[in-house]
């Protein structure tokens, strides 16, 4: 039974949304003219897809700042300027009630996930590799994945905190609870999706069995194993801001409800877009070793 | 780049490949799947000389990739005993290059890279200790042999279909095998390109003269590539004849419209209803 079975239809896709079709086929009938101009027009559409990207993020903002300016109320809806004002007072001056400043905040959180997710990383990319390496480890260790994975890790504050206390430890488990299955299952399926012949391939070619394990085995497994990083370094934000919504007296989500109760509204966009920020540079991060890692992506 | 004086001494000790011969004795193969048994293969035999390219020809199912990755080392005989070069087939050796239907690149790496798989692997494995700017050499070598000269840096996606096979060739080669091995390589391609390839493949086996075992279900190929033709098949699969072609080198796509070609076919296809 594939370890597939335990993820929603939606979530099978390993890869990124693609693009409906390829606009620039590779190089065929001219081979001398080749690769320099190939390179080249696969960068100009890059560009201009940068470029429509930018424009829908610039359309967005101008929506927000002219529907503000009609509410033209900044407790219901601040405008964009009220809160970049906001965010860059807050960013380092403490907010009355919390007493820390934004930034402050934002490195609690980002500390949070860091260790969390490197260390459910490192166990879930363990437990992949085991479990491809062992028809016994995928039996025992699969129902048991199948059991925790829908279960949101929200629901197991109450017991950490039984467990665990109140400090930080709680809350590197819980991430590491979100991030435990996805990488196991993205760890399974990248490790199992490379091709036999691929390894015979390299065994033909003069490969010992340990450099093709580890030149060509995990190596063509790697992007799969970074794209599960990805989306579970989503999944990681999520917890840890719902989870210090809930029991924590730091980090941003708690420094957006402190803002809430007080109806700051601007510094909760602050700490929204704070979230966005460090979210999308993370994921940018991945995201670079992703491209580094498969070439095939850059374009 | 290398020098052009430089290429042509890389490419002359490329070149200088000695075919092996190859014995397969009395080859049986029965897969076990859930107290089903299947005989995929029964007293198979056959020699070929160094040297030759012999074709292994049948409808699916009739045993020729089994044979065929029997003889790589990959799949464990039931039965009898393969020799390649007077030395015992026990596993996976460079001395038994092989080639997919699919090229089978690394993905990851250029296809300058994808080249040096071969030669950097065995150096690692203490086989050689020849230095990085030899092998280069060779790269480019290579590179210009199968018409990829300004391709070294390109990653297998940006390669087109016959591109891409003519890398895995290039790759396959600088591994420096005596035997090449290929499981109906040119399959997936579209009839032009794979008229092409075959053209590039006699070419480059006229050059090197590596023993090659060419499996195929196209009659058509079988002929117009091999010394001889094994027609594979029958209950249970094993080589039911080996017929010569007797057309005459250098063969061309044109060579499908003589007369040695057309009795070929006619032998082969009522080897093949037998």
């Amino acid at each position: 039974m594939s370890v597939w079975s335990t993820l929603p239809p939606d979530e099978q896709v390993l890869t990124e949304p693609s693009e409906p079709a390829d606009p620039i086929p590779a190089p065929d009938h001219d081979e001398r003219a080749g690769l320099h101009a190939y390179r080249q027009a696969r960068r100009r559409a890059r560009t201009r897809r940068l470029g429509t990207g930018a424009l829908g993020l610039a359309v967005l903002v101008a929506l927000w700042q002219v529907i503000a300016m009609l509410i033209s109320d900044p407790v219901f809806l601040p405008s964009v300027s009220q809160t970049a004002a906001s965010f860059a007072h807050y960013l380092t001056h403490p907010y009355p009630s919390q007493g820390k400043p934004l930034w402050f905040d934002a490195a609690v959180s980002l500390r949070r996930v860091l260790i969390g997710f490197a260390a459910g990383a490192a166990i879930g990319v363990a437990l992949g590799a085991g479990m491809s390496a062992s028809r016994v480890v995928r039996h025992a260790i699969d129902p048991v994945i199948e059991v925790l994975r829908p279960l949101p890790p929200l629901a197991f504050i109450p017991l950490f905190i039984i467990w665990l206390g109140i400090g930080e430890m709680p809350k590197e488990v819980l991430i590491m609870i979100g991030v435990i299955p996805v990488m196991a299952v993205t760890t399974v399926a990248a490790l199992d999706e490379v091709p036999d012949d691929l390894r015979l391939c390299a065994r033909t070619l003069g490969a010992s069995s340990r450099y093709t394990m580890l030149r060509v085995q995990i190596r063509s497994a790697l992007p799969g194993i970074l794209t599960g990083m990805r989306i579970s370094m989503a999944g990681a934000w999520t917890s840890i801001v719902a989870a210090e919504l809930i029991a924590a007296t730091s980090g941003l989500g708690y420094l957006i409800m402190q803002a809430g109760d007080y109806l700051n509204t601007a510094l909760v966009f602050s700490g929204i877009i704070t979230i966005a920020i460090l979210g999308l540079i993370l994921d940018a991060f991945l995201r670079g070793l992703l491209l580094l890692a498969d070439p095939s992506r850059r374009r | 780049m290398a020098a052009p004086a430089e290429i042509n001494k890389a490419e002359a000790a490329v070149t200088s490949l000695p075919g092996a011969e190859v014995l397969v004795n009395g080859i049986g193969k029965t897969f076990r799947r859930g107290g089903r048994h299947t005989v995929a293969l029964a007293g198979a035999s056959l020699r070929v000389r160094a040297g030759e390219l012999v074709c292994l020809l049948g409808p699916s199912g009739c045993g020729k990739s089994t044979l065929l990755r029997i003889i790589a080392g990959a799949l464990p005989a039931d039965e009898g005993t393969v020799t390649v070069g007077g030395r015992p087939v026990t596993g996976p050796s460079p001395d038994r290059g092989m080639l997919f239907q699919t090229p089978m690149l690394f993905s990851w790496l250029t296809t300058r890279n994808n080249i040096l798989f071969g030669p950097r692997a065995q150096r690692a494995a203490g086989r050689h200790e020849r230095d990085d700017p030899e092998l280069d050499a060779d790269a480019a070598a290579l590179l210009h042999r199968v018409g990829l000269t300004g391709f070294g840096d390109a990653f297998p996606h940006e390669l087109s279909g016959g591109m891409k096979h003519r890398a895995a060739f290039a790759r396959a080669l600088a591994a420096r095998p005596s035997l090449l091995l290929m499981d109906e390589p040119f399959g997936a391609l579209d009839a032009i390109t794979r008229e092409r390839m075959h053209e590039f493949l006699l070419d480059i086996w006229d050059q090197h003269r590596t023993t090659i075992l060419f499996v195929t279900h196209d009659i058509e190929e079988a002929i117009l590539l091999g010394d001889r033709v094994a027609v594979m098949g029958g209950t249970p699969p094993g080589i039911r004849e080996v017929i010569d072609i007797p057309l005459a080198r250098p063969r061309h796509a044109l060579d499908t419209d003589t007369e040695v070609f057309l009795n070929a076919r006619r032998r082969i296809r009522a080897s093949l209803r037998s």
